[in-house]
């Protein structure tokens, strides 16, 4: 589903933020990207949504090589891939239902597919009963859940979490991480960056360390360190 | 789908033009002045066109022939004056045709087509001179010659007149040129303040996949509708300057022919297509850089 080759990625100002990574993931896989702040988790993300190009190596997301996709071919690759953050990227002044209808609505989805998947995604986590609150309005487990459910919604193949618990307490970093738990095992591959230690201890996924922009240790049923 | 995707961009472009009301504001009144005076040159320059053509038909030199007209004498004049190296072209004007070309002129003024006995109006031959100094060769050549009536040499006078109305075509075009460019800039600036409030929806946007057309369409057809806005304005205010000043004349000033309201109508795809091409250039302008993917 992921496969990078020999990517190094060199920023202008000469930071090495990925230096000669090699990883496969394969289709309903779940890794955990870790190490420390800038140790090149982020531009790991940043490479396979091609907000950034790789200096030197291959990356295929999804059976495409992103080198080769051309500009306007990248809307499409995003169509297959969903985003969750740690700041969750809401809208303040559109509801739950509009944030996750949002997604849909600006790729051209029509009106009756909008009303049938939103509000069955928000029940699938768990927000079936606030679809009418606006984001200030809910606590940020609840926001974060919304932020979840926009990237679901059109059925990605991946789904690329940044820190998806960086600004939440622990008991609630918990039932995120039992809600990306669940979009993984209906077959979304699902690859989060973190550092939270405990998380990564108790889900017992793969996990891929990253030092200085290499790839020091590459687990499967890893734990954190 | 399309009654769908309609309805997105419609809601787009209104919210848009309601946030920044004032900029857009100021973006429509901008584009109404500058088509404004765009307009106003190109019908000034066709007022004195007309001017010029009703009081020298255009023609550097005018051989009015005798009444009637001998076919013989057509010839022998034509071939006389094609001979000549200053003559560059020579066409023969019939009666008829002169009495059409006085009512085209003045298709604006019935009472005056109506009143005029157009037969009145002579055949003549229109010279066109390569060189307009040396138009006493010309003279020199048709001197005696039976058949003419009398011989008109405008080809200075027209040479001033035309120079009259190139500095108001020029000027007005300038002008209303300079003022399009701060339209433009306007308009740029709605376009931009519009992506800066919305960045994070734009964000959000390319994230999930939407195409860059999807998210730019509706910040173009904001600028574009201020722009059309302004464009219609002109349009309104030409139209009521024409009634309200060049109509009073048409019965008063009866032997110098006015614009039409079909001259004004003939301004009107220059001032959309002008208007259009200023919201384009300056909606894609106010984006670049800021929506790259």
């Amino acid at each position: 589903m992921i496969s990078l080759q020999h990517v190094t990625k060199i920023y202008k100002n000469d930071v090495i933020a990925l230096d000669d990574v090699n990883v496969e993931v394969e289709k309903g896989e779940f890794v955990f990207i870790v190490g420390a702040s800038g140790s090149g988790k982020s531009t790991f993300i940043r490479l396979l949504l091609k907000e950034e190009e790789a200096s030197k190596g291959d990356i295929f997301v999804a059976g495409k090589n992103l080198a080769k996709l051309t500009p306007w071919k990248v809307p499409h690759l995003r169509r297959n891939i969903g985003t969750v953050f740690q700041d969750f990227k809401l809208l303040q002044d559109k509801t739950v239902f509009e944030n996750v209808a949002f997604a849909l609505e600006v790729i051209g989805k029509q009106k009756h597919v909008i009303d049938q998947r939103v509000p069955e995604i928000l029940e699938l986590v768990g927000l079936g009963d606030k679809l009418n609150n606006f984001p200030d309005e809910l606590s940020g487990g609840e926001q974060q859940r919304v932020s979840i459910a926009r990237a679901v919604v059109n059925r990605p193949l991946v789904l690329l979490a940044d820190e998806p618990t960086g600004n939440l307490d622990p008991t609630t970093s918990v039932d995120i991480m039992r809600l990306l738990d669940k979009v993984n095992r209906i077959g979304t591959t699902v690859v989060m960056a973190t550092h939270d230690q405990a998380i990564v201890d108790a889900m017992r996924r793969r996990v891929i360390e990253l030092d200085g922009g290499k790839v020091i240790r590459d687990q499967s049923r890893g734990v954190y360190s | 789908m399309a009654g769908r995707r309609f309805e997105y961009f419609f809601r787009e472009v209104t919210t848009g033009l309601r946030r920044n009301g004032l900029v857009a504001f100021a973006a429509v009144s901008t584009t109404f002045i500058a088509l404004l005076l765009f307009g106003l040159a190109m019908l000034i320059s066709r007022q004195v066109n007309l001017m010029i053509q009703a009081t020298t038909g255009n023609v550097e030199v005018a051989v009015y022939l005798t009444d009637p007209v001998n076919p013989q004498t057509v010839e022998s004049l034509t071939s006389k004056l094609e001979g000549l190296p200053v003559v560059s072209n020579v066409d023969y004007e019939t009666k008829q045709e002169a009495c059409d070309r006085f009512k085209e002129i003045f298709a604006g003024q019935k009472a005056l087509v109506e009143n005029v006995d157009c037969s009145a109006l002579p055949a003549s031959l229109r010279v066109k001179l390569s060189d307009p100094e040396q138009y006493r060769q010309v003279a020199a050549v048709l001197e005696g010659q039976p058949g003419i009536e009398r011989i008109v040499d405008q080809s200075r006078f027209l040479e001033r007149l035309f120079a009259v109305a190139r500095v108001f075509r020029v000027g007005g075009l300038l002008i209303s040129f300079v003022m399009l460019v701060a339209a433009a800039v306007l308009i740029a600036n709605t376009v931009r303040m519009g992506l800066f409030a919305r960045r994070k929806e734009i964000g959000i946007m390319r994230l999930v996949g939407a195409t860059n057309w999807r998210i730019r369409v509706p910040f173009l057809v904001e600028g574009l509708f201020e722009s059309l806005v302004g464009a219609g304005a002109a349009i309104l205010f030409l139209f009521t300057l024409k009634v309200a000043f060049i109509n009073p004349l048409y019965n008063k000033i009866l032997f110098i022919p006015w614009v039409t309201n079909r001259d004004v109508v003939a301004v009107i795809p220059w001032l959309l297509v002008a208007g259009a091409a200023v919201a384009l250039v300056a909606g894609l302008a106010g984006m670049r850089r800021f929506l790259d993917v």
